[in-house]
C-alpha cells in the first residue's frame, strides 16, 4: 500500500458524492463507509512510518526535486485521529438525519485536505491542503443554513483566510531565505539564516496557525461560529480542524524553526497562559452548554501552546499528547451535548472528568504529561497554573453537565435514535480506554517528538 | 524592481486591511482579494530574478525561477474558488438577514442572545 491511497479514498469518494443527494439514507451510509476505509488506510499507514515504503515522491522525480508525501510519526498520529473523529461526526450527523445534499461529500473532501496535510513534505503542498480543508470547513460551518449559522460562517471565513494568506506570505519568505520547499532541507538551511529574518518569519506563521487554533488574540471568532454550529460540525471544528492549527504550530515551529520558538518561548508562554485563564473564566461565566465548550476550547489549545514553549522532548511529548487528547474529549462533549437519553449523561460525565484530568480518563495523561514537563523544565509557576486551570475547567464542566443534564427543562427531550447514542458511548468509551492503557498513545507521542527534535 | 514591487504589495495589503475594516460585507470579500493579490505578489517576489523564460529546450545563460510562477498560479486559482465561496456565503447572508451592515447584523446578534438570556430566565 502506497502513502497516496489514504489520500485518493476521500479524494475520489468527495467528488462522486457531490453528484448524489446526501440526503438519501444510503448515500449517507455510503458516505460513512468510505470515511472509513479513509481512516482504515490512514491506520495502515502506522505500519509504514520509518520505512522506505512511507513515502513516495510525485511524478517520479528524483527525491528533494519533485513534491513528497511523507508519513512520519507526528503526521500519522494527527492524521488518525482527525480522521477518526470525523468518522464519529459524520456517523452522528447521518444517523440523525443529514439536512443539506452536499454534506457527505464536504466531510470526505475536509478529510482528504487534512490528510493531506498532514503527509506531506512539501510546504507549498501544505499550503494547497490547508486551503482545501478550510474551504470545506467554511462550507460546513454554515451548515443548517441559520441566519446565524451564516453570519458566524462568514466572520470564520473572512478571519480565517487572513491568516491562510499570512500563512502564504510566511511561505513566500521561507522559500526566498532558504531555496527550498522541502521541509527537511528548508529546517537545515534555516539555522544558517540571520534570526531577524526567521523570526519576522515565524510570526507570521504562528499568527495564521493561533488563528486557527483560536487562541487568545485571535479567538475572536471562534465562540460565535461553534456554538451556532450543529453538534456534529462543532464536533468536526474543533475535534478535527484545530488540530491544523495544533499540527501547524508543531510542524512549522520546533520542526523547521526552532530557534525562533527558542527566542519566543517566553511568548508563546505568556500566550497560552492568556488562553487558558481567558478561556476558563468566560467559560464559567456562559450558561449555553456549546458556547460553554467553544470557550474551553480556547483555554485547552493554551496548554497545547504552553507545552511547546516549554519544548524539549518531555514538553514536544506533552504538547502531542494533549492535542491528542483534547480533540478527543472536544468531539465526544459536542457530540454529547445534541444527545439525549439512557447513558448519554455519563458518556457526558467521562468527557467532563477527561477535560478536568481526573484518572482513569485520557485527560488525566495530557495533564500528566504537562506536570512533568513543567517539572523537568523547574517551572513551578507552570505547575501551579495547569492546577489552576484543571481546578476551573472542573468549575464549568459540572456546572453544564447540571444544567444539561439534571436541569428540568432538558430531561423531557426525546431520546435520540440508537445509532447516534452509540457514538457518543463509543467515544467515551475510548476515552476511557485511552485513559486505562496510554502506553500505546505515549509511545507514539514520544516517536512523533523525536521527529521535531532531529529538525525535520 | 524590488522598491517598486514592495510598495504595490504594501499598497494591495494595506488597503484590503482598510477594507476589512468596513463595516460592510461586499467590502470585506473585496478587502480579503486585495489581501490575497499581496499575498500573490510576494510569493512571485520571492524569487525574483533576471533570466529567460524556463521553457524546454533551455537557452544559455540563465533561465528564471519556474517555481514561483507555478506557486502562483496555484495561490490565484486558490484565491478564485476562495472568492466564490465568500461571494456566496455574503449572497446567502443577504438572503437571510437582509441587510449586508456588519453593524446591523451584531446587533441581530446581539438580540438573539438577548433572547437567549431571556429563555434563561424563564427556565
Amino acid at each position: 500500500m502506497s502513502v497516496v491511497v489514504p489520500l485518493l479514498i476521500p479524494w475520489f469518494a468527495g467528488a462522486a458524492f457531490a453528484l448524489l443527494d446526501g440526503r438519501r439514507r444510503w448515500v449517507g451510509w455510503a458516505a460513512v463507509g468510505a470515511l472509513a476505509a479513509t481512516f482504515a488506510a490512514t491506520c495502515a499507514l502506522i505500519a509504514l512510518v520509518g520505512n522506505e515504503d512511507g513515502s513516495t515522491v510525485a511524478g517520479d522525480w528524483p527525491a528533494g526535486i519533485g513534491i513528497e508525501l511523507r508519513a512520519d510519526a507526528l503526521g500519522v498520529l494527527f492524521a488518525v485521529i482527525s480522521n477518526g473523529v470525523l468518522l464519529s461526526a459524520l456517523v452522528f450527523e447521518v444517523a440523525r438525519g443529514v439536512r443539506s445534499r452536499l454534506f457527505p461529500s464536504l466531510v470526505l473532501f475536509l478529510s482528504a485536505g487534512m490528510t493531506g496535510l498532514f503527509l506531506t513534505a512539501d510546504i507549498f503542498n501544505f499550503y494547497v491542503f490547508f486551503e482545501l480543508a478550510m474551504i470545506a470547513a467554511y462550507a460546513l460551518a454554515v451548515y443548517g443554513d441559520e441566519a446565524r449559522q451564516l453570519r458566524a460562517g462568514f466572520i470564520f471565513a473572512i478571519v480565517n483566510l487572513l491568516g491562510s494568506f499570512l500563512f502564504l506570505i510566511g511561505i513566500a519568505a521561507i522559500y526566498h531565505v532558504t531555496g527550498t520547499l522541502e521541509m527537511t532541507t528548508a529546517a537545515e538551511r534555516i539555522a544558517a539564516v540571520e534570526p531577524s529574518a526567521v523570526i519576522l518569519i515565524a510570526i507570521a506563521i504562528f499568527v495564521a496557525f493561533g488563528v486557527k487554533l483560536g487562541l487568545f488574540p485571535f479567538h475572536f471568532w471562534l465562540p460565535t461560529v461553534y456554538a451556532s454550529a450543529t453538534p456534529g460540525v462543532a464536533a468536526m471544528l474543533s475535534g478535527a480542524v484545530a488540530n491544523i492549527g495544533s499540527y501547524g504550530i508543531l510542524r512549522f515551529g520546533p520542526g523547521i524553526l526552532p530557534a525562533a520558538v527558542e527566542l519566543g518561548a517566553t511568548v508563546l508562554i505568556a500566550i497560552g497562559t492568556l488562553s487558558i485563564i481567558y478561556g476558563a473564566l468566560q467559560a464559567i461565566s456562559r450558561r449555553s452548554s456549546q458556547e460553554v465548550l467553544a470557550y474551553s476550547a480556547i483555554g485547552q489549545a493554551g496548554y497545547v501552546l504552553i507545552a511547546i514553549g516549554l519544548g524539549g522532548p518531555a514538553g514536544l511529548t506533552a504538547a502531542i499528547v494533549y492535542a491528542v487528547v483534547n480533540s478527543l474529549n472536544k468531539a465526544l462533549l459536542f457530540l454529547a451535548t445534541g444527545v439525549r437519553g439512557f447513558l448519554i449523561g455519563a458518556a457526558f460525565a467521562v468527557g467532563a472528568f477527561s477535560v478536568a484530568g481526573v484518572p482513569p480518563s485520557a485527560g488525566f495523561f495530557g495533564k500528566v504529561e504537562l506536570f512533568r514537563a513543567g517539572v523537568v523544565e523547574d517551572s513551578v509557576a507552570l505547575v501551579a497554573l495547569i492546577f489552576l486551570g484543571g481546578a476551573l475547567s472542573f468549575v464549568y464542566m459540572f456546572q453544564i453537565y447540571q444544567h444539561e443534564f439534571w436541569g428540568p427543562s432538558r430531561r423531557s427531550g426525546a431520546e435520540s435514535p440508537a445509532a447516534v447514542r452509540a457514538v457518543a458511548v463509543a467515544l467515551a468509551a475510548i476515552v476511557i480506554a485511552v485513559g486505562l492503557w496510554p502506553e500505546p498513545l505515549l509511545a507514539a507521542s514520544r516517536e512523533a517528538a523525536a521527529v521535531l527534535g532531529g529538525g525535520g | 524592481m524590488n522598491l517598486l514591487l514592495a510598495a504595490t504589495i504594501g499598497i494591495l495589503f494595506g488597503s484590503g486591511a482598510f477594507l476589512l475594516m468596513k463595516p460592510d460585507l461586499f467590502r470585506a470579500v473585496v478587502g480579503v482579494v486585495l489581501v490575497s493579490n499581496a499575498a500573490n505578489l510576494t510569493l512571485m517576489a520571492s524569487g525574483l530574478g533576471r533570466g529567460d523564460s524556463p521553457i524546454y529546450p533551455l537557452a544559455e545563460g540563465t533561465v528564471s525561477d519556474p517555481l514561483v510562477q507555478a506557486m502562483t498560479i496555484t495561490a490565484v486559482v486558490i484565491g478564485f474558488g476562495v472568492t466564490a465561496l465568500l461571494l456566496s456565503l455574503a449572497y446567502r447572508v443577504y438572503a437571510t438577514s437582509r441587510t449586508v451592515d456588519l453593524d446591523e447584523l451584531s446587533h441581530a446578534e446581539a438580540s438573539h442572545e438577548e433572547e437567549l438570556e431571556r429563555e434563561e430566565i424563564s427556565i
